[in-house]
């Protein structure tokens, strides 16, 4: 399992923008897949978990600026009536031996097919926006005041497959 | 090409013998084979891609004498299909699918796959994997066929499983839940439905769980054959090609981590293939099609060439990845992707019909008359191979098998602390047998409106249906026409532990008889054997798979049905948390078709109504080995595993057949896991009247004392039948000859009562309380 907070970012050649959108569902809405990970993490040993929020992670990477993202992401990819985005900047908090409070990032490791991004990718070029590269990935928000060792295992064992996905554990802020 | 540390590096799945065959052959030609050359090689001898152990020569020896098969499959099950020569097989163990008749018109394509490791390291992405292949592989059987239904049929491990697993294993739980949403995600996005199938559980599927999937596809009796022609340009259509499923190739992938062992199916792309094939295969733009699965390009060109040969040139398919090395492009198994055999002339029309589909298509090289097989990538040689040798080169080393018949287990004393009722509750709560609806609802099993027969049915429709009916007029086009077809299943792997080949009788017999119940026409049946086992090379274990290939074939030959597909997956053992082989127990899944003359006359297993007569047809014998009843009051009466006279079947099944052609029966129900007991419980539940039953009048083979077994025996070849009053006399005329008696009567009042041998009530359960634990079973041990 990674802690490294740009694995993803990082292969984008410097010319190029390279963009995370997290969408979210706004607070006062219901999350049922959040409710159904908490269980899976009771059920992995994490029973100090209180709740679990869990959003969709975008990684566009191609000729675009931020003009083309807010574009993307109004059109496509958030449906602001019920959901809310944010840009993921910079380095990720650190990842602690222990924290109240949990992000907890899991993307399809490079080499395997991912179908929805490209579907996101199509409906791009449909948009009129420029050639870009897509992955798709999950955010889950955990409140759980839990060892990381401890989260990293639960995790591999239920909200992700370590074969396929790559994990990535920090605090969250 | 690889890089230099790699070159010549032999291939893992070359063994000894075949590395030194293919070192002769290569002695032969004075030089050394490439990477390329050595892992095409190793695919194409691969046991998926070859039957190597099942169409391999054994020996084997029962305990009384030894026999040898040259090949095993051809000598067992298709010696005994071709000697039926039935004339509605027009394809069989050729294609990627079995084709049968259907109508003077049409045709339907069968296939079943098993996967079993690829859903175990990714249960999701492997069970989508499993059903975009077999829909792929019937999409490209004959000229192309349109898939009108989808089954599929798991063996998982109890969901609340709660003993140790290796820290690599995911449980079973995860297993089940990604295994059906993989399964859901690809079938309902391709518009097909999925109406057939069951689960199984059992402890020894945690390490290694299987996941049948089947498809049926209609298709004109026009494009039945295809050949491909020297000349006849090679064209890819559909996906990309990635680095899907490398991990295994050494040299293949630029590190290990970048390489992915699972496949990710892509079911839009798909769907676009699908309408793409369709669409060109109407207009005849090609003369061939095949579709790439396992062992990629080199797999599927060496399949479309046959004996003639073909050019290839890597450098023109399209990639996902620019980077991906020729030996990548070559052995990719990317989904969704098919090669096509295109006329020169005919090339811009396919194209053109591709492109409306929004289906990507490259000309990757051409067939020719050489009898080789040479890819290039740029120029570069890459693969320069004689295909008689791929095709006929594989050594065969005959494998030793070895039958031992399990001691008659003794059986105990009778557990008679449980009632009756009690025995009967908890084997309809038990997982085998309990509701299915939280899988089947997951599915979209009416898209196309053709599902005529249900999986669920009844007046709440949540009852157990036998198997399902599709009038698949959405493909035909052909509202008046109202012929369809059934499909249903046999397995039961309990049975196996105890005796491969009654299992294998058994299982025909149980597919068959599920199509009895919906109406279906046995007589023009076709059947097709799925065989998951563990080691091969572990004589015991090939022993008991020559048991079970053999009782498929005298399944056939007495049931006068032909199996027109068989698969096997074998070495399905893992390491267990303490580091022991846990191997599952041989599962054969035994899958069959058979046309249904008007699905408006198809029957439901619902009891109809209140004063009908129950008439059970069969015979039943004490017959208890690897039952539901042992299972839940353990080793009692008989312990040996029911054993199916398949020609006597067949008499039953001609028998039934007439009587329900003729409208003389309200509904049908076959008696299989818990016998007369669950049957009866399920009919009434179902259909939400009760019935009262006589044990005393149930039709047996020898002489039986026991209630119990009476109730809960599972001898095989019997169905429950709902007759009204005024058809009895017209059913039992029917039935002449045949083991068939009235034991009992459906009632308004919502109980299941059964009277014993000596005449005394022994059982009255509520209905309410069967449905429950029938109900809320699987549920409640999901958590």
């Amino acid at each position: 399992m990674s802690d490294k907070p740009g694995l993803l970012a990082a292969k984008a050649p410097s010319s190029l923008g390279s963009y995370v959108v997290e969408v979210n569902l706004k607070p006062e809405f219901a999350d049922a897949a959040g409710l159904t990970a908490l269980r899976m993490l009771h059920d992995a040993g994490i029973a100090a978990a209180r709740g679990v929020r869990v959003g969709r992670l975008y990684d566009l990477r191609g000729p675009l600026n931020l003009g083309h993202v807010h574009v993307a992401v109004r059109e496509l990819l958030c449906d602001c009536v019920t959901q809310e985005f944010r840009l993921c900047h910079g380095a990720a908090a650190a990842s602690p031996n222990s924290a109240e409070r949990w992000r907890v990032e899991v993307w399809l490791k490079p080499a395997v097919a991912d179908t929805a991004a490209e579907s996101v990718r199509a409906a791009l070029g449909d948009l009129g926006m420029p050639e870009v590269a897509v992955r798709c990935g999950l955010a889950y928000h955990i409140a759980a005041k839990c060892g990381r060792g401890q989260l990293d295992k639960a995790v591999a064992r239920s909200l992700a497959n370590p074969s396929i996905h790559l994990i990535l554990v920090h605090e969250d802020r | 090409m690889p890089p230099p540390a790699q070159k010549n590096r032999a291939p893992a799945a070359l063994d000894a013998a075949e590395l030194a065959a293919v070192q002769a052959h290569f002695r032969t030609l004075r030089r050394e084979p490439t990477p390329a050359e050595l892992e095409t090689l190793a695919r194409a001898w691969s046991e998926p891609c070859r039957s190597r152990t099942f169409a391999g020569p054994v020996r084997f020896n029962d305990g009384r004498k030894t026999r040898r098969f040259k090949n095993l499959l051809d000598e067992t099950i298709v010696k005994a299909s071709r000697r039926l020569n039935r004339a509605w097989c027009l394809s069989t163990f050729q294609d990627g699918a079995g084709i049968v008749a259907f109508g003077p018109k049409w045709a339907l394509a069968f296939k079943v796959e098993a996967h079993s490791h690829s859903c175990a390291i990714e249960p999701h992405g492997g069970a989508e994997t499993g059903v975009g292949g077999v829909i792929r592989d019937v999409i490209a059987a004959g000229l192309g066929a349109r898939p009108v239904l989808n089954t599929d049929h798991l063996c998982v491990a109890p969901p609340d499983y709660a003993g140790p697993l290796p820290d690599t294993v995911r449980h079973p739980r995860r297993i089940l839940g990604s295994v059906v949403s993989g399964v859901r995600d690809y079938g309902n996005r391709m518009g097909i439905p999925t109406a057939a199938g069951g689960l199984w559980f059992d402890d020894a599927y945690r390490l290694n769980p299987l996941v049948f999937c089947g498809t049926v596809g209609l298709l004109p009796a026009w494009a039945v054959r295809k050949e491909a022609k020297a000349g006849d340009l090679i064209a890819a259509a559909g996906g990309r090609t990635g680095r899907d499923g490398l991990r295994r190739t050494p040299g293949a992938g630029p590190d290990g981590n970048d390489a992915s062992a699972v496949q990710v199916g892509h079911a839009l792309n798909g769907k676009r293939l699908l309408d793409a094939l369709l669409a060109a295969r109407d207009r005849k733009l090609f003369r061939a099609v095949t579709a790439c699965g396992a062992g990629g390009f080199a797999a599927a060109v060496a399949a479309l060439a046959g004996g003639r040969g073909a050019r290839i040139s890597l450098e023109k398919a399209p990639l996902k990845a620019p980077d991906l090395a020729p030996l990548e492009i070559w052995l990719s198994e990317s989904q969704e992707r098919l090669l096509f055999a295109v006329p020169p002339r005919g090339l811009d029309a396919f194209a053109q019909a591709c492109a409306a589909e929004g289906c990507e298509t490259a000309v990757l090289g051409e067939f020719t008359d050489t009898g080789r097989l040479v890819v290039t990538h740029a120029g570069t040689p890459v693969v320069d191979l004689d295909l008689g040798f791929l095709s006929r080169g594989l050594p065969r080393a005959e494998k030793a098998a070895v039958w031992t018949a399990p001691k008659p287990a003794g059986a105990k004393a009778p557990a008679r602390e449980k009632g009756l009722d009690q025995i009967l509750t908890e084997g309809l709560a038990h997982l085998n047998v309990c509701s299915r609806e939280w899988v089947i609802r997951q599915y979209d099993h009416e898209v196309q409106g053709g599902t005529v027969v249900k999986p669920l049915q009844g007046s709440r429709h949540d009852g157990p249906g036998d198997a399902c009916v599709i009038w698949p007029h959405a493909a035909t086009g052909d509202s008046d026409d109202f012929q369809g077809f059934a499909v249903g299943h046999g397995l039961n792997p309990a049975y196996g532990r105890l005796d491969p080949y009654r299992m294998a009788l058994a299982c025909a017999d149980e597919a068959l008889r599920n199509l009895l119940c919906v109406g279906a026409d046995v007589s023009r049946a076709a059947l097709l054997g799925n065989f998951c086992w563990a080691d091969p090379d572990d004589p015991e274990q090939l022993g008991a798979l020559v048991r079970a290939a053999e009782g498929c074939r005298d399944a056939a030959l007495g049931l006068g049905v032909p199996f027109i597909s068989c698969q096997e997956i074998l070495r399905n053992q893992s390491a267990d948390a303490s580091g022991k082989t846990l191997a599952i127990p041989g599962t054969l899944l035994v899958s069959a078709l058979a046309p249904v003359a008007d699905v408006r006359k198809s029957l439901t297993m619902d009891i109809k109504g209140p004063g009908n007569a129950l008439y059970l047809v069969g015979s039943t014998a004490e017959e208890l080995g690897g039952s539901l009843f042992h299972q839940i009051c353990g080793r009692c009466f008989g312990c040996a595993a029911p054993a199916a006279d398949p020609r006597a079947a067949a008499a039953m099944f001609k028998g039934v057949q007439a009587a329900l052609a003729k409208g003389l029966a309200l509904s049908a129900h076959d008696l299989s896991d818990g016998g007369l007991g669950v049957a009866a419980a399920e009919m009434c539940f179902t259909g939400g009247f009760g019935a009262a039953l006589d044990l005393d009048k149930v039709p047996r083979r020898s002489a039986i004392y026991s209630d119990a077994v009476l109730l809960f025996s599972e001898s095989a070849s019997r169905i429950l039948l709902e007759v009204a009053p005024d058809r009895e006399a017209a059913l039992l005329k029917a039935l002449r000859g045949l083991p068939a008696k009235r034991v009992g009567a459906t009632m308004a009042n919502p109980v299941l009562k059964v009277a014993g041998l000596d005449g005394r009530v022994v059982m009255e359960s509520a209905l309410s309380t069967l449905k429950s634990a029938w109900q809320d079973a699987l549920p409640g041990r999901l958590g």
